[in-house]
């Protein structure tokens, strides 16, 4: 009998049902009942057993939960047992059946020496359960201990699968066949429950273990290359793009040539473009912020229009500035091509004073450039006529009205025209109308020159909203949201008050 | 403590009562009478209540002429009989 305590890195079954096993010494309940019938005992042991099973099945792709599964089911059958049922004798059983070191190796499933401890007491247990299981490798392992004996106990099988009977056909029978069923089918469904945990656990890894994300290293020479393809690519039409949104419009003709006699040095171009990009962006960063080439690098991996954008600035500011500074920084970085990360700082520290110099005019090139959206408000907006006027009036009463209008066809549960819409805002502007005037009288009449709630009553009753069956706080705890309500029902509160005072 | 014009949990209140607009509409119209805190908001819960109105009549005129729209002139004919009902 597996009674050694193993070492809790890997919380098998086994050690889980070990563990129970040692901690359930002492149920005293279960000896009293000792005296149950036969159908009883088996009644409760077949949903239990099937318990079990299941939960079995259930901690081979869970662990965690076979403790606490199997410590149920040691209470649920603390009923019913015989002596040789019990669920010590039962765990111990799986313990017996279960193998060693189950989920890497399914040859050492079968151990007939272990399998013949089994006996009649592990026959019940879990092999309704192991008729949910349905694995259909269950044919090939079927090399059960011939030895098996089978008591002869009839139990309630709650499902018997076609596979099981399948089972029972392909196992040698040496005894009646249900208790072979049972015990080889106990066996041979918890064997494949240990047998087959590479595929549920190979099921399970994606839900419980995130497979680590397998990047591809970012090759820089390919991502200089694809810039460079890009920039040739778009060059042309992004200098075109580009033209119209510079605020200073430079002749951007001439700087097409200096993209294009670069380009006997790709790799050096490709460089340049991510000095550039990286001496851009750092720009509208913010000036004086050395950061990390990889920052860049990986910065213009995901907007290369920007690099482009960027070029296609960048080439403006060096037609502006003197060639010489250019091309310094072409035969500079030319040389420097292996030696990226040592020249590129030195690079960008030449390229920065020669940023600076115009930091008034570039900024607003370069937020213009930042985001291709925003190029076109500025554009805009200064030229938009401003509507002034009867604004006032209009479109705040307008927006009123439309409230209520869209009140209207949330009433009305049926689609509605748009023309439909416009004259109920003519209704309710009449409407409108009405009120104020009723009002207005309302008031007089009661000597008054403010509108009170008193008037606003008498309105609906004369219009025939509140009525002696329906009052007014009946509506106003129909129609309005609780906050209002709290505004104007009164209503006893702690300390004697009420609110709103009347 | 008596009261909280707000509830605890949600200060948004579903379908506020346009208080600005309403107290706004009065004073144009009247502007030599004062509105009283409360009552702008029974002339909303009025507003509500004559737009339900509307809203059955001019359903109920759509369904008679087997209309799954509701079109115009069943919304004329249903606002003439509840203004006519409204005036008070």
């Amino acid at each position: 009998m597996a009674d050694r305590y193993r070492p809790d890195s890997e919380p098998t079954t086994r050690t889980l049902l070990q563990r129970v096993l040692d901690t359930a010494d002492l149920r005293t309940p279960r000896r009293r009942r000792s005296r149950r019938t036969l159908a009883q005992r088996t009644f409760l042991e077949s949903p239990a057993s099937k318990r079990l099973s299941s939960q079995t099945k259930t901690t081979t792709r869970r662990r965690s939960h076979g403790a606490r599964s199997v410590v149920r089911l040691a209470h649920v059958q603390a009923n019913g047992d015989l002596e040789e049922q019990t669920p010590r004798t039962l765990l111990k059983n799986i313990l017996l059946t279960a193998p060693e070191s189950s989920i890497v190796m399914p040859d050492s499933v079968m151990k007939p020496v272990e399998v013949s401890k089994v006996v009649q007491s592990s026959r019940q247990e879990s092999s309704q359960g192991s008729l949910e299981l349905q694995l259909p490798e269950l044919e090939p392992s079927l090399t059960l201990a011939p030895g098996l004996p089978a008591p002869g106990k009839r139990k309630q099988r709650l499902r018997l699968s076609v596979f099981q009977q399948e089972v029972n056909q392909g196992l040698t029978r040496s005894q009646e066949p249900p208790g072979n069923a049972d015990v080889s089918s106990l066996t041979s469904s918890l064997s494949l429950t240990f047998a087959t945990p590479l595929q549920p656990q190979s099921v399970k890894r994606p839900g419980l273990a995130r497979r680590p994300l397998t990047r591809r290293a970012v090759d820089i020479g390919a991502l200089l290359q694809g810039l460079r393809d890009n920039s040739l690519a778009s060059a042309p039409p992004a200098d075109i793009v580009l033209e119209d949104t510079q605020p200073f419009s430079q002749p951007l003709v001439g700087c097409s040539p200096s993209v294009h006699h670069s380009l006997p040095h790709p790799s050096h171009i490709g460089i340049e473009d991510t000095e550039r990009a990286v001496s851009h962006r750092r720009q509208s960063i913010g000036p004086g912020q050395q950061s990390h080439i990889s920052l860049p690098c990986s910065e213009l991996q995901p907007q290369p229009p920007e690099v482009t954008e960027a070029v296609g600035s960048q080439e403006v500011m060096e037609a502006r500035k003197s060639k010489e500074s250019s091309e310094d920084e072409d035969t500079s970085g030319r040389p420097a091509g292996p030696e990226l990360a040592s020249s590129t700082p030195d690079l960008l520290k030449t390229k920065q004073p020669h940023q600076f110099l115009e930091p008034p005019s570039l900024p607003p090139g370069v937020a213009v450039l930042s985001s291709e959206p925003l190029e076109s408000m500025p554009v805009r907006l200064p030229p938009r006529p401003r509507t002034a006027g009867p604004r006032h009036h209009q479109d705040p009463y307008k927006a009123g009205l439309s409230y209520y209008a869209k009140l209207f066809s949330f009433y009305a549960k049926m689609p509605m025209e748009k023309k439909a819409l416009e004259i109920v805002e003519k209704c309710l502007d009449k409407y409108f109308q009405h009120l104020c005037n009723d009002l207005e009288v309302f008031a007089d009449h009661a000597g008054r020159k403010t509108v009170k709630v008193e008037d606003l009553e008498l309105l609906m009753r004369r219009q025939g909203l509140v009525t002696d069956q329906i009052s007014l706080h009946v509506l106003v705890e129909r129609h309005l949201p609780l906050e209002y309500r709290q505004l104007l029902i009164p209503c006893a509160f702690t300390g004697n008050s009420v609110f709103p005072t009347q | 403590m008596a009261f909280s014009t707000t509830v605890a949990q949600k200060k948004h209140v579903k379908r506020k009562a346009p208080r600005g607009f309403l107290k706004r509409v009065f004073k144009r119209r009247k502007p030599h009478l004062r509105l009283e805190t409360r009552s702008d908001l029974l002339i909303h819960l009025n507003c509500l209540l004559f737009v339900h109105r509307l809203a059955e009549e001019s359903r109920t005129n759509a369904c008679e002429s087997k209309c799954g729209v509701i079109k115009k002139d069943h919304v004329l004919s249903a606002a003439k009989v509840i203004l006519k009902k409204s005036r008070g």
